[in-house]
């Protein structure tokens, strides 16, 4: 055989070839054969890695993170890899479907900008570290801490993650777990609280027949966005349900009404108790109307309401009779009506309607609520940020563990965040991205993906049915040194009390060990059976028994509405408004979402300045120049965006971008509307009113042109989408 | 004035014609190479352009969604209708018997393969795929993988390089006697060359006789096939189902506008070759009139095909086509449609005033106005359709970036680098054509003299002394 | 294809195009697209992103018009004379219409774009040359051009989210939407495999699944009891020659087609938005 040579890369060819057959008897082969230098990997096809079957996707049940909602996912799995996220059928929240940024949950996972490695300051800057030293550097900073001067700012959060987060706060003695959420419905919540005695009532959009929204973008921003947009396909199905919007900027959500209201930004309140008025003077308000309401309803006059509100008084009546002709109705009311000054009142006027509409019992329901309260899910509002940036300030904090949440970009400009996050001694930030708020801690832990991590959830707002909705990894960790949320929690409390902690190798342990050890009057735990976990993770939700409440109608609460004060020198109000896509700005960093043009102005990459026709003729703007929108708390500049689908007195400007830091794709780009917020609070429940601010607008010697999809506004006498009257419809197949 | 004018000076003796042809294919002064140097940096910036379209892909272009062709298509076009000069005043007016057209129809014929050289870059350069170009023909694939007869975009393939053959072929054998010409009064490489071109060229009568015969049966071949190559050129919008594309008049509409280009380009090259190589005696002020006359009935052809198109499209009651139509005359394209217009149906009225067609500045002038009318007719024709069809949506309004003006640019210089290195390798005027065409005036004017004076013709037999 | 066999089977070419034409079709997938249901929220095109391996372009690219959404959702104001939209907006999901008549095909000089036996519109990346007709010729205008090497573009790790079961796209190439052609495949031999034909809903397109109000149906318009074939014969919108098709029976249907005068036989319908006089 002398003249006959083999190299290396012959022989394992010819293995490749005949060894096949024999290679499946099952010697003890490694799965991966390096050649040469390990410059090629040989996966060998008769051993595959775990969950690898060549060429063959497989679906894995997990819960959505990308907002606080907690639809039910299927990822699917292909060579280790996770591709695409689907909804889960068996999701109540969800049904199957999913929005966009549930589609680009991979894009949060793969992002090139991760953080991959535990970040500690040293001497002023940010370096590298390993996971030991910076838990033990954490270990050191809180050994002394105690009581109130330790808090924990997060984002939304539910299930084992929030006990967690109590849990370690508990070891400090200190009950500071403040809650931020740039959009959230917390007025709404809290007039629901008082006027029906259930926070989080369950909207029965697909019982109702007309639905009256006050800015209540349900389709797009509001609570549970998938959620309801299934409701609505039942709404709009076989007898056709009505939906009114009105709000001072068109909503995705308004852009479906049948009938789109524009109304003087902040009055929408003055509008609600004109209709509450119209519907007990016409005789249509259903139940007693108490004297004292009656009182208060008096002085709102069509004629007064119309001048208010700029909608004309024949059309409030047509909206009333609708109300009453489609019956039952569902009135609801979201971030406009909510961000006012006069934001707690103009709901209870929205809630109002509900109740001489005859709709409590009808199409809102008592809320069916996840029966451990530890694991309820802790939503909140802007409040959160605010009270922490108080305190911060104030010197008041030792520690802070900020998770879940970058408060330092979300806090409105007036918080000043930034500032008060420096007078916190030690700063703690859990996060996946290198964001604002990570850039001012003093330690940085880098989280795993919604992709790798586990978790549980519980939705604040679950559509009736309690559920606990399963998260788990659909893939290994991209990085070996990021840690799972509630891996960083355990290792927190391990240093605190290491015996209590001890069993629990990991997350995954403690909450495969708390899952089946549920009490049974949350859930019928299969204790300590594999079988029963395992299918319940292939389920990915749980459904769980729940505390179903009473509603305790009250409408004494109901006050006169106070009307916006007219400013000269900052004549128009200004929208934050927020969008399906970017959200709060969270998911500016997603390529996908970037690209993905905003519904209704069409525009992609940046910011722009909506504004009125008739506003933009006063200021000699056309779309594409540069506008400065000033406040009195500062000033910013984008391109304007002029359409009809705005109040002539509103001027919006999208939350998500003005990114500093975030990654490649988010930062630098646009602006950030809430850095010029005026620091104007709702009283009545202490959240930032972040549409009423005032604002006057200045154009700039430049223009461009402002990059959105598509040319025409008009159909140009096509036939694209045609659009036919309800009356045909129904002649249709309205009454199938 | 002077209307009886002579075509050319019929006294002219032959080795004075020989001995002027020749003159002009040596010595090149310093204003050619100064030429060859500019023409040669037009093509580097091509070359530099194509190369970076290549490395980075179409995106460079500007070019989107609704915009998938733009300058290369419609630089393609102005090239195969620059094209139609050469058969025009080869082919037509040889059939025809029209002899003036003798001294200028050499430098028509190598523009119209130069053109063609020029014209077929342009579907290569606007693939995305260059590299996969040959697809379009039907070679033989172990597949079983033809192109699709269906397009006319693999029509485009089979008419270009059956016409770019058929037309160098053409040139190349009217060119033979001159080539002999050459070959006789050549020296060192020159001589080579001319030796194995002119293929054994005597002058003997046989090789006359299959000359002529081969020459006719060329030109009657050329003919159809430049009425169809345009015609096919004119398809690739016909057959489309766009507003503004899918006309019935295309075809020819377009073959005329060819034509039109084709002849305002002669005049062009008329001039400055006329001015450069002091052919005077030949490039006759009388030709030229011939010439604008053609050129200026052509142009009025083509008004009239472009008022039949507006008034088909107007009264035609499509309201994609005429929202075109009126996009084209209003929109930010208008500048260059009214542009067109006037170059193109009001400036070839300078062609009708005599004492300004004889008046060669002028005429350049005139000529470059044509041709910049006919180039913004091709860039009307893509562009506006484009910007504007069906879905309003996709309406969009763009020019092309540096990179196509580049390549379109380089065109230029491409085209008068060939035609350069032609006219000091190549008699740009056939010798033995002009010496016929002397030959048949002076027996002609014998002929009318003796008309005039009642006397049979005298048979004017070739003068023993200008034998070449 | 000889010339026999054209004379031959001459009636058989001359089939009407509700018959099919000249091809023999398997399936016909097609769609139902609810206008009055759509939202406009875009879940649809960020999941066919997802599915599809669509290149992110940029600003400036985008504002060039080389973005390469093959699913859009075009918005229009139909109310621009009025000072309010007071009926809203109006959204389109436009797609590749997968035409029976399709105008991109006859045109491609090398037959990259050709009609496959289950009624798609396929696009052959590996044949395409990048000459560009078949998007003149698309009264849709669906058609995305890679002006780029969008491959270049992923950004490690985002490039290993990419699909393995189709292609990345490079440049000078020409893709567009495929009704998630992928998954009709996997069924297909799924079903192949367990030797049943493919039972309607088993096949879902990336944008129909995503669809949260369930506006998007998609499925095969030759099986009788399919969801969307359902939908077309209720409202009345059927395959084939604009000529000679006979007119509805009943006008108020809300089915209908985009440029159906162009006879390019879409295989998406649209129902007709519905508004409510307030």
């Amino acid at each position: 055989m002398s003249g006959f040579k083999v190299n290396r890369r012959d022989f394992l060819r010819v293995l490749g070839w005949g060894g096949a057959s024999t290679a499946l008897v099952g010697c003890d082969m490694p799965t991966t054969v390096t050649l040469e230098e390990g410059k090629e990997d040989v996966v060998a096809y008769f051993m595959p890695e775990e969950y690898v079957i060549p060429g063959v996707g497989v679906w894995y049940a997990s819960t959505c993170t990308q907002c606080a909602a907690g639809c039910g996912i299927h990822g699917r799995v292909r060579e280790g890899r996770a591709l695409k996220l689907e909804g889960n059928p068996e999701s109540v929240i969800n049904r199957g479907k999913t929005c966009m940024m549930g589609q680009a949950g991979v894009q949060a996972h793969y992002n090139p900008d991760r953080l991959t490695q535990p970040l500690m300051r040293e001497g002023g800057a940010l370096k590298p570290a390993s996971w030991e030293v910076a838990l033990k550097k954490i270990a050191e900073k809180t050994a002394s801490a105690n009581g109130d001067r330790v808090a924990w700012l997060s984002g939304a959060v539910s299930g084992h993650q929030a006990v967690l987060i109590n849990d370690v706060l508990n070891t400090f003695g200190s009950k500071q777990h403040f809650v931020h959420e740039t959009i959230h419905a917390s007025v709404w919540q809290a007039v629901a609280r008082d006027m029906l005695g259930d926070a989080q009532p369950v909207l029965r959009m697909d019982k109702a027949k007309s639905i009256l929204s006050f800015g209540a973008d349900f389709l797009g921003t509001w609570q549970s966005p998938v959620h309801f947009a299934t409701q609505y396909a039942k709404f709009r199905s076989g007898k056709r349900g009505v939906l009114i919007q009105v709000e001072p900027k068109m909503s995705l959500t308004g852009g479906s009404a049948d009938a789109w209201v524009a109304v003087r930004p902040g009055t929408e309140g003055i509008l609600a108790l004109g209709i509450a008025q119209n519907l007990v003077k016409r005789g249509w308000a259903k139940g007693e109307v108490p004297a004292k309401l009656k009182e208060v309803l008096a002085k709102y006059e069509l004629g007064m309401v119309a001048n208010a509100t700029g909608v004309a008084g024949d059309r409030i009546q047509r909206i009333t009779a609708a109300l009453k002709d489609h019956a039952p109705s569902l009135v609801l009311a979201g971030a406009p009506v909510e961000g006012g000054e006069n934001g707690y009142d103009a709901v209870s006027a929205v809630m109002l309607l509900n109740i001489l509409l005859g709709n409590i019992g009808q199409t809102i329901e008592p809320a069916a609520q996840f029966a451990e309260a530890r694991m309820q899910a802790r939503s909140g509002g802007t409040r959160g940020a605010l009270e922490f940036s108080k305190l911060a300030a104030a010197k008041k904090l030792d520690v802070a563990f900020i998770s879940h949440a970058n408060p330092v970009y979300h806090a409105p400009g007036f918080m000043k965040m930034k500032d008060a996050m420096a007078n916190v001694g030690f700063k703690v930030v859990m996060t996946q991205f290198p964001d604002e708020t990570a850039m001012q801690a003093d330690v940085v832990l880098p989280l795993y993906s919604a992709i790798e991590d586990w978790g549980t959830h519980v939705a604040a707002y679950n559509g009736g049915v309690a559920t606990l909705s399963f998260q788990q990894p659909l893939m290994e960790p991209l990085y070996k040194d990021t840690r799972g949320f509630g891996d960083v929690a355990l290792s927190l409390l391990k240093q605190r009390k290491p015996k209590e902690y001890a069993a629990f190798n990991d997350y995954y342990a403690y909450l495969k060990a708390s899952v089946s050890n549920m009490p049974a009057a949350v859930a019928k735990g299969d204790k300590n059976k594999d079988a029963a976990w395992n299918a319940l993770l292939q389920k990915g939700v749980l459904e769980t028994k729940a505390t179903v409440g009473k509603f305790k109608v009250n409408t004494a609460t109901v006050a006169a509405v106070a009307d916006v004060s007219a400013d000269v020198q900052f004549p128009y109000r200004l929208l934050p408004s927020a969008r399906l896509g970017l959200w709060d700005g969270r998911h500016a960093n997603s390529p996908w979402l970037q690209e993905s043009p905003d519904q209704i102005s069409k525009v992609v990459w940046g910011s722009w300045v909506e504004m009125h026709p008739v506003t933009a003729a006063k200021l000699g703007v056309k779309s594409g120049d540069y506008v400065r929108v000033t406040s009195a708390q500062g000033s910013l500049e984008a391109q304007a965006y002029v359409f009809n689908g705005i109040h002539p007195e509103a001027i919006a400007v999208p939350l998500g971008q003005g990114h500093q830091e975030y990654g490649r794709y988010a930062k630098g780009l646009g602006v950030n509307p809430y850095a010029i917020l005026n620091p104007v609070i709702e009283k009545k429940t202490g959240e930032v009113a972040a549409y009423a601010t005032r604002v006057s607008v200045t154009k700039l010697d430049k223009s461009a042109r402002l990059v959105h999809m598509g040319s025409s506004d008009t159909q140009m006498g096509r036939k694209l989408v045609s659009t036919i009257p309800a009356t045909v419809y129904r002649r249709t197949e309205g009454e199938a | 004035m002077h209307v009886n004018e002579k075509d050319i000076n019929e006294q002219i003796r032959w080795a004075q014609i020989n001995a002027d042809v020749l003159r002009s294919m040596e010595n090149p002064r310093p204003a050619y190479w100064v030429a060859v140097a500019v023409c040669i940096a037009m093509v580097s910036c091509a070359v530099l352009a194509e190369i970076y379209q290549y490395n980075t892909g179409l995106g460079v272009t500007n070019l989107n969604n609704p915009h998938m062709w733009d300058m290369y298509i419609a630089t393609f076009v102005f090239w195969i209708g620059m094209s139609h000069s050469g058969t025009l005043l080869s082919a037509i007016l040889h059939i025809i018997h029209a002899d003036w057209r003798k001294p200028i129809y050499r430098f028509a014929e190598a523009m119209t393969t130069f053109s063609l050289m020029t014209a077929g870059f342009f579907p290569m350069i606007h693939l995305g795929r260059i590299w996969n170009l040959y697809w379009v023909l039907p070679y033989v694939s172990d597949r079983g993988v033809w192109p699709n007869f269906r397009s006319p975009l693999a029509w485009d393939a089979f008419a270009i390089s059956t016409y770019l053959s058929a037309s160098a072929v053409f040139l190349f054998i009217g060119m033979i006697p001159d080539l002999a010409i050459c070959r006789d009064n050549a020296k060192g490489w020159r001589k080579t060359l001319y030796t194995t071109l002119s293929l054994g060229w005597r002058g003997d009568d046989r090789q006359w006789r299959n000359f002529r015969k081969t020459y006719m049966l060329l030109a009657c071949f050329l003919i159809p096939l430049a009425v169809s190559v345009h015609s096919i050129v004119s398809a690739d919008f016909a057959m489309s189902i766009m507003p503004g594309w899918h006309v019935t008049t295309f075809p020819p509409y377009f073959v005329a506008g060819a034509l039109y280009s084709g002849c305002a380009a002669i005049i062009t090259l008329f001039v400055i070759l006329r001015y450069f190589f002091r052919f005077e005696e030949y490039m006759t002020t009388a030709i030229m009139e011939k010439t604008c006359k053609l050129t200026f009935a052509i142009a009025m052809v083509w008004t009239y095909l472009n008022l039949i198109e507006f008034a088909s499209t107007w009264y035609g009651h499509n309201i994609y086509d005429k929202e075109v139509l009126i996009y084209k005359a209003t929109g930010p394209y208008a500048w260059i449609f009214w542009t067109m217009i006037f170059c193109g149906s009001v400036a070839p009225f300078a062609l009708a005033i005599q004492k300004w067609r004889r008046h060669m500045p002028t005429m350049f002038v005139v000529s470059l106005l044509l041709n910049l009318g006919m180039y913004f007719e091709r860039w009307m024709i893509v562009a506006p359709t484009l910007s504007m069809a069906y879905e309003p949506h996709q309406f969009y309004m763009m020019y092309g970036s540096i990179v196509q003006w580049a390549i379109v640019f380089g065109s230029f210089g491409w085209f008068g680098l060939l035609f350069l290195i032609f006219v000091k390798i190549f008699p740009s005027v056939s010798m033995y054509e002009v010496k016929e065409m002397v030959f048949h005036r002076r027996r002609h004017l014998d002929h009318e003299t003796a008309v005039k004076f009642g006397r049979r013709a005298r048979d004017a037999g070739t003068p023993a002394t200008d034998t070449h | 294809m000889s010339f026999k066999n054209i004379l031959e089977n001459w009636s058989a070419f001359r089939k009407d195009a509700e018959a099919g034409g000249h091809h023999k079709y398997d399936h016909r997938w097609g769609m139902a697209i609810n206008l009055d249901v759509c939202t406009g929220c875009n879940a649809c095109s960020t999941a066919c992103y997802a599915e599809n391996n669509l290149a992110v372009v940029g600003k400036d690219r985008f504002e060039k018009g080389q973005a390469m959404h093959w699913m859009r959702i075009e918005r229009y104001w139909d109310d621009a004379d009025r000072q309010f939209p007071e009926r809203g907006a109006s959204f389109l999901p436009m797609m590749c219409q997968q035409c029976g008549a399709a105008t991109c095909e006859p045109v491609c000089p090398v037959a990259a774009t050709y009609h496959t036996p289950d009624g798609l519109n396929a696009q052959v990346y590996n044949r395409c040359i990048g000459s560009r007709y078949c998007s003149n010729n698309c009264p849709f205008r669906v058609r995305y051009f890679n002006f780029y090497s969008y491959y270049e573009t992923w950004a490690e790790p985002l490039n290993q989210q990419l699909n393995p079961d189709i292609s990345v796209r490079d440049k000078g190439v020409m893709e567009k939407c495929t009704f998630c052609v992928q998954r009709i495949r996997a069924s297909n031999d799924k079903a192949k495999m367990e030797n049943r034909a493919i039972a309607d809903g088993e096949v879902q397109t990336a944008c129909a699944q995503a669809c949260p109000t369930g506006a998007i149906v998609f499925g095969d318009t030759m099986d009788p009891n399919s969801a969307v074939n359902k939908l077309w014969a209720k409202h009345e919108v059927k395959r084939g020659d604009y000529l000679s098709k006979k007119p509805k029976v009943n006008a108020e249907k809300r089915g209908y087609r985009i440029f159906e005068e162009l006879n390019v036989d879409p295989s998406v319908m649209y129902l007709e938005r519905v508004r409510e006089e307030i």
